[in-house]
């Protein structure tokens, strides 16, 4: 059932995906608001049949999936919101990077001047005005990759859905690509992007959802699933001070602290805790009862790639 | 009465949300859709090198008036008009019907879908707000106006290239029955194009690879001269025979049976087509892209 609240997010209910026998993704629940949604999970984690499952190029064995309160069948109103880069790297044959984008915005319905006017806009988005004219055939595998998100982009949609939209790109595109993520999700999109570059994951996303064997393992803002996971796997905080010895005396008298660790230099202390936040209200009165003089304090494993080593790759073994 | 559409999407910039739209009556904006359509399939899959096999195919019936006019010439002979129109009644009806047609719809319409699954491109039609059943319906009629086109222009260029160089070739066609006969062969040609092109886009949805079918149809196309009458009604050639202006004898072993009349053939033919496009558009409504298993 639909509600203001829902139409405004993409939600999966329930949803599995089988290819015969074989597991696609299993009992997905989620609930995407607007912002960079981050999918991470490794090969044959289900990341690309979620997406496709998104976008109605795959229908769900159970369950069922709503964008912005779209049913995922009704492409004729789907389609008007939702902008999908695939990573099938097919174009239509003897197609420039203009044609191509252009063709398709005319079956969006758009007249000639409207739809040639998009496809320069998208196309000066990614970069790409002087090879427009060029043959996508010849195009480097980063100007396939972006004359694809050019594509899912000219129409303007909504939400957009890019399935592992970064390969390719040298690393000046790549911060130009995550530069544009960033534009179009502060304007109000939903960006849906799935990666196995996870350092890039972290940088880019508001929230992710972690996929392993067709299963969501963790959603959410990365520092809340971080903080969810403290009491099977207690954060660490590096300190870097001049007193690390005093540090550890006092810390070590609290219970959620499992370790406090002196750094093999003797200037920081690595602390394990099952809660940082009562962690960091203590180093701050233990800093102003001892006068130490703090030069850093870090936390090194609160990113994404910790949670993922946490949840899908150790099994519990420290990043 | 239209209902009034306005296809618009948006989009938040840092400046404030820029406002598109594609606007008209839900008819006019699906008019625009499958005009972009065929726009798009006419680029693609006629005009580059791959709508060579299809010309190629549809120029093979002229060498044979070609061949006719160069043995004439050696002959110094003249042909008379009864002698051609069974010459030509039978290239029409043996070959460009029985093959050349037959051949060009498998391999336009066999791959209608099926190309662009190989291609990897059919998500692209995919994830436009367009009815799947519109995208089969406009690739369909795609196909039946180029083939229409192609393959007339052949029965058209044969014709001509058969009876004009004679001598009273002119005076058959403008004056005699000949325009008649032309008419009809080509409204055979654009209902056999209309007829296989429906099946073979039905083979094309359902089956990996439409060729397996396309062979067992032209087996029993081949046969359909020896089929029992009620087997021969679930035969294209049958209604397309039974529309040529010139019958011709099957051979001694041919069991024979009543042409159905035109007034049964031409709406049977459409609409055994219409049920099979209807089919082909459901299928794609069901249709999952998933190119890995292709």
């Amino acid at each position: 059932m639909s509600s203001p609240a829902t139409d405004r997010r993409v939600v999966f209910d329930n949803v599995s995906k089988f290819y015969g026998e074989v597991l696609g993704i299993n009992r997905v629940s989620l609930s995407v608001p607007p912002g960079i949604t981050g999918l991470v999970g490794p090969n044959g984690s289900g990341k690309t049949t979620l997406m496709n499952l998104l976008v109605g190029l795959l229908q769900p064995t159970r369950g069922s999936v709503r964008v912005l309160g779209i049913d995922a069948d009704h492409p004729e109103e789907l389609f008007r919101h939702v902008g999908y880069a695939t990573q099938y790297d097919g174009f239509p044959p003897g197609f420039t990077g203009f044609q191509f984008i252009e063709s398709y915005l005319r079956i969006h319905g758009f007249d000639r001047t409207e739809a040639e006017a998009l496809t320069w806009k998208s196309i000066e988005r990614v970069g790409l005005v002087e090879a427009a004219g060029r043959k996508v055939a010849g195009y480097s595998k980063g100007m396939r990759q972006r004359i694809k998100l050019a594509q899912a982009i000219a129409h303007q949609p909504s939400v957009l859905v890019l399935d592992e939209p970064l390969n390719g790109l040298d690393p000046m595109a790549r911060a130009e690509v995550i530069a544009l993520f960033r534009e179009l999700a502060d304007g109000g999109l939903h960006v849906i992007v799935s990666s196995h570059i996870l350092h890039e994951v972290d940088l880019i996303s508001d929230q992710v959802v972690l996929l392993n064997g067709g299963y969501v393992v963790a959603e959410g803002a990365i520092s809340g699933v971080r903080d969810e996971m403290e009491e099977e796997h207690p954060a660490q905080v590096l300190i870097r001070c001049n007193r690390p010895s005093l540090l550890a005396s006092r810390v070590f008298e609290q219970d959620h602290v499992v370790e406090a660790r002196i750094h093999e230099d003797g200037k920081g202390l690595l602390v394990r805790t099952r809660d940082a936040d009562k962690f960091y209200l203590l180093l701050n009165q233990v800093v102003l009862d001892n006068d130490l003089t703090v030069e850093t304090v870090m936390p090194t494993d609160s990113d994404v790639n910790a949670v993922y080593q946490y949840l899908i790759v150790g099994q519990g073994e420290k990043p | 009465m239209s209902e009034m559409v306005s296809q618009s999407t948006s989009t938040g910039t840092s400046s404030g949300n820029v406002r598109i739209a594609a606007r008209g009556t839900t008819w006019s904006l699906r008019r625009r859709q499958v005009l972009a359509v065929v726009r798009l399939e006419l680029r693609k899959s006629y005009f580059g090198s791959r709508g060579a096999a299809l010309f190629l195919l549809a120029a093979m019936p002229l060498a044979i008036p070609v061949l006719m006019l160069i043995a004439r010439a050696f002959r110094g002979v003249d042909g008379d008009t009864a002698e051609i129109t069974t010459v030509f009644a039978g290239l029409y009806q043996y070959f460009i019907l029985h093959f050349v047609l037959f051949l060009g719809c498998v391999l336009v319409f066999g791959n209608v879908m099926r190309r662009e699954v190989l291609d990897r491109t059919l998500h692209y039609y995919f994830l436009t707000p367009l009815r799947r059943e519109l995208l089969v319906a406009a690739k369909y009629a795609t196909g039946v106006a180029v083939t229409a086109a192609v393959f007339c222009t052949s029965t058209l260029a044969t014709f001509l290239f058969m009876y004009l160089p004679e001598s009273g070739g002119s005076r058959f066609i403008f004056q005699g029955p000949g325009f008649g006969h032309l008419a009809a062969y080509l409204l055979v040609t654009v209902l056999g194009c209309i007829g296989y092109g429906a099946m073979f886009l039905a083979f094309g949805s359902f089956m990996r690879s439409p060729i397996v079918p396309a062979l067992a149809l032209f087996g029993w196309e081949f046969l359909h001269a020896f089929l029992p009458p009620l087997l021969k009604q679930v035969s294209v050639l049958h209604y397309l025979l039974a529309l040529c202006p010139v019958p011709l004898s099957q051979g001694p072993l041919a069991i024979l049976s009543d042409a159905p009349s035109p007034w049964l053939a031409i709406p049977g033919l459409l609409i055994l087509s219409g049920a099979l496009v209807a089919v082909s558009a459901w299928r794609a409504r069901k249709m999952e892209v998933a190119y890995e298993e292709d």
